[in-house]
C-alpha cells in the first residue's frame, strides 16, 4: 500500500517536473522575446523622439488643429503621446509573441483572435484620427466663414459640425471594433438627430432673435445698397 | 484652356496676323469694352505716328483686319463675382499672345471702359514702346475710402519689399515692354498679376508710373469680402517667399518716374458708416483668438483685445500694429501654420479693423489728407522691415 502511495506521488512529481521542464523553453522565450521587444521599443522611442522633434511634430499638431491630442498627452506634448503608444504598442506585440512560445492550445488560440482583432483597431484608429482631423477643419472652415459673413452664433455652428463629424467617426470606429454593433447604431442615430436637433432648437428658438438680425443683415442686402457703401477695397 | 495656351480659333488668328507692333488686351471685365474704347485706341495709335501696327485682344466682339486688328475669343466672360483666377489667367493669355506676335510693347486695360481715354492708353502705351521703359504701372487719382486693400497692404508691402515707390503694383492696368513680356511667359512662371513687379524689380529693369486720372472701382460686396480678401494677398504673399533672397537685400525705397499730371482726388470720408466694419472685428475678436494666437505673437493679441473694447469712437490701429499683423500674416503663410485659405480668411476681420480705424481717422478734425496719412504707413512698413526679416529668418526665436 505504502508502495503504491508512493509510487503515485513519484509519478505525479515527475509529471509536474516533466511539465515545468516543458514549461521551461516557453518562459525563456517569453522572457527573451520580452526583452528583445522592450530594446526594439526603446530603438523605435528614441528614434521617434528625435524624429518628431526634428520635424517639429508638437507646433504642427497643434496646427494641425489637434489641441485634443495635446489635451490627451502626458506634459502636454504630443511627441511623448505618440512615442509611448508606439512603444507599448511594440512592447505588447512582444509578449504576444512570446506568449504564443508555450505549446498550449488555448493560449495559441487566443493569441490567434488577439492578432486577428488588431487590423479592427488600426482601422478603428485610422478612422478616429482622420474623423478628429476633419472634425477640426470642417469646425475652423464654418467658424471662420460664420465669423466672416457676421453670425453671431458662428461658434455655436462650429462646434455643432465638429461634434457632427466627432459622433459619426466614433460610431464607425466602434463599428470597427465589433463593439455592439445594433446599440451603436441605434445609439449613433439618437445622437446624430439629438445634435441637429438641439442645434436646430438652439439656432431656431434660443437664438432666434441674434439668427433674425444676422440673416436680416446679409441677405438683405441689394447691390444697390452694396453700391452705396463708400468702401472700395479693390 | 490653361493660361498659357491660346483659344486655338484666337490662336489660329494669331497666326494669321503674325506679328505687330503692340498688343493691346482689354480683360474680361464687366464694362471692359465700351462704345468710346475702339475710338480711344485708333485716336492712341494715330498719336504714336500712325505706322504702329495694333492687335486688339479681347473676348467678344467682331473680329477685323488692319490696324488695329481685332483678336475676340481670347478669354471666356467673366461673369459679376466670379473668381479672379480667370481674370489672372487671361493676363497671361494676353502675355503669350503678345509673345507669339512679337510686339514691343503691350497694354492690359483691365478698368471700366468709362474711365479708360486716349490719354490714358497712351500714358501706359508710350514709355513702354517709345522710352525705355520695361513697365508701366498705372497711378490714378482715387478717392480716400477707394483701393483700400491695396493702400493698406499691397502698395506699402511691395514698397518696403522692393524700394519702389508704386501706388498700384496689382494694376491692373499696365504697359510692358518685350524684355518684360519674354520674362512673364518664360518657364519660370512668375504669377500673371502678383509677380510683374517683382519680376521687373528683379531684372533691375526700368519701371515708371503712368498717372491715367480718376477710375471706376467696383461696389463692394460684403458676402465676399474675405474671398476677395484671400484671391488678392494669397498671390502676393506667395510672390513674396518666392523673391525672399532678393528683397531681403533690398533696404530703404526710392520714387519712380511718373507720366502725366497729377489729377486732383475727392478727399471726401463724411458719412462714411464704421459701424459694421468694427461689427465684425469685434465679433472675430471674440471668436477667433484661437486661430490668431497660432500667428500672432502674445503682444499683438494683448493689443488687439485692448482694442476690441474701445468705444467706436475711440477705436484706431496704430500703423505699427497693423504693419506687424501683415508681416505675421506673411510669415505664416510661408511656415503654413495652418491652412493657407484659412489663414487668409481669419485675417480678414483685422483687415475691417484696420479700414474702421483709417476711415475714423481721416473723419477726425485736424486730421492730416489721405495721401499723407498713408504715406506715414508706407513709411511704418518701410521702418519694421528688420522685423520682418527677422521673423523671416529666425521664426522659432522667441517673439514677445
Amino acid at each position: 500500500m505504502l508502495e503504491q502511495i508512493e509510487q503515485a506521488l513519484n509519478e505525479s512529481l515527475t509529471r509536474m517536473l516533466n511539465m515545468a521542464a516543458g514549461l521551461l523553453p516557453g518562459m525563456a522565450a517569453l522572457i527573451l522575446a520580452l526583452f528583445a521587444a522592450t530594446f526594439l521599443a526603446w530603438i523605435m522611442r528614441v528614434l521617434l523622439r528625435r524624429s518628431l522633434a526634428g520635424i517639429r511634430f508638437d507646433e504642427r499638431a497643434a496646427g494641425w488643429g489637434f489641441p485634443l491630442l495635446v489635451e490627451w498627452a502626458p506634459s502636454r506634448r504630443p511627441t511623448l503621446l505618440v512615442t509611448r503608444v508606439v512603444s507599448w504598442v511594440v512592447i505588447a506585440g512582444g509578449f504576444l509573441i512570446g506568449v504564443s512560445a508555450f505549446d498550449v492550445s488555448v493560449t495559441s488560440q487566443l493569441v490567434h483572435s488577439l492578432f486577428d482583432y488588431v487590423p479592427n483597431v488600426l482601422g478603428a484608429l485610422v478612422v478616429l484620427l482622420a474623423g478628429t482631423v476633419i472634425s477640426r477643419f470642417l469646425a475652423r472652415s464654418v467658424l471662420i466663414g460664420a465669423v466672416n459673413m457676421n453670425l453671431q452664433y458662428a461658434r455655436l455652428l462650429s462646434a455643432g459640425v465638429k461634434w457632427l463629424v466627432m459622433v459619426l467617426a466614433v460610431a464607425m470606429a466602434l463599428e470597427h471594433l465589433k463593439i455592439g454593433a445594433g446599440i451603436v447604431q441605434l445609439a449613433f442615430g439618437i445622437l446624430f438627430g439629438g445634435i441637429v436637433f438641439a442645434l436646430a432648437l438652439a439656432v431656431g428658438l434660443g437664438s432666434r432673435d441674434a439668427v433674425a438680425r444676422s440673416l436680416e443683415r446679409e441677405a438683405g442686402r441689394t447691390p444697390a445698397e452694396n453700391a452705396e457703401e463708400p468702401f472700395r477695397h479693390l | 484652356m490653361s493660361g498659357d495656351s491660346l483659344p486655338r480659333e484666337a490662336g489660329d488668328k494669331l497666326q494669321q496676323i503674325g506679328s505687330a507692333d503692340v498688343a493691346i488686351g482689354i480683360l474680361p471685365i464687366p464694362g471692359a469694352i465700351g462704345e468710346n474704347t475702339l475710338p480711344a485706341i485708333r485716336e492712341t495709335l494715330s498719336r504714336l505716328g500712325g505706322s504702329v501696327t495694333c492687335v486688339i485682344l479681347q473676348s467678344e466682339g467682331p473680329d477685323a483686319e488692319g490696324t488695329p486688328a481685332t483678336v475676340s475669343g481670347m478669354f471666356p466672360q467673366s461673369a459679376p463675382g466670379a473668381s479672379l483666377q480667370s481674370f489672372f489667367n487671361a493676363y497671361r493669355t494676353v502675355f503669350t499672345a503678345a509673345d507669339q506676335l512679337k510686339a514691343r510693347a503691350c497694354c492690359v486695360l483691365g478698368s471700366d471702359s468709362k474711365t479708360v481715354t486716349a490719354d490714358w492708353i497712351q500714358r501706359l502705351l508710350q514709355p513702354a514702346l517709345e522710352m525705355e521703359f520695361d513697365l508701366v504701372t498705372p497711378h490714378y487719382a482715387h478717392g480716400p475710402l477707394e483701393g483700400l486693400l491695396n493702400s493698406s497692404i499691397i502698395g506699402p508691402l511691395e514698397r518696403s519689399l522692393y524700394g519702389l515707390r508704386i501706388q498700384n503694383p496689382l494694376g491692373p492696368d499696365f504697359g510692358l515692354s518685350r524684355r518684360l513680356i519674354e520674362r512673364m511667359v518664360s518657364a519660370e512662371r512668375p504669377h500673371p498679376v502678383a509677380g510683374i513687379v517683382s519680376t521687373a524689380a528683379r531684372a533691375g529693369l526700368t519701371i515708371c508710373e503712368a498717372r491715367v486720372g480718376a477710375r471706376l472701382y467696383p461696389a463692394m460686396d460684403w458676402a465676399n469680402v474675405s474671398t476677395l480678401f484671400a484671391e488678392i494677398t494669397g498671390p502676393v504673399l506667395q510672390d513674396m517667399e518666392r523673391n525672399a533672397p532678393f528683397w531681403q537685400r533690398a533696404r530703404g525705397s526710392h520714387a519712380i518716374p511718373a507720366m502725366g499730371e497729377t489729377a486732383a482726388r475727392a478727399e471726401e470720408t463724411e458719412g462714411a458708416d464704421v459701424g459694421r466694419l468694427l461689427d465684425s472685428f469685434q465679433l472675430a475678436t471674440r471668436n477667433l483668438q484661437e486661430i490668431w494666437q497660432m500667428v500672432l505673437p502674445p503682444a499683438t493679441m494683448l493689443e488687439l483685445r485692448r482694442m476690441s473694447r474701445l468705444p467706436a469712437a475711440e477705436f484706431a490701429m496704430p500703423d505699427g500694429l497693423w504693419v506687424r499683423v501683415v508681416y505675421d500674416l506673411a510669415l505664416a503663410h510661408r511656415l503654413r501654420t495652418i491652412s493657407r485659405d484659412h489663414l487668409l480668411r481669419a485675417m480678414t476681420p483685422l483687415y475691417l479693423g484696420w479700414v474702421a480705424s483709417y476711415a475714423l481717422g481721416l473723419q477726425a478734425a485736424g486730421a492730416p489728407p489721405a495721401e499723407q496719412r498713408l504715406e506715414q504707413l508706407a513709411m511704418a512698413y518701410e521702418t519694421a522691415k528688420p522685423y520682418l526679416i527677422s521673423r523671416w529668418r529666425w521664426p522659432d526665436r522667441f517673439n514677445p
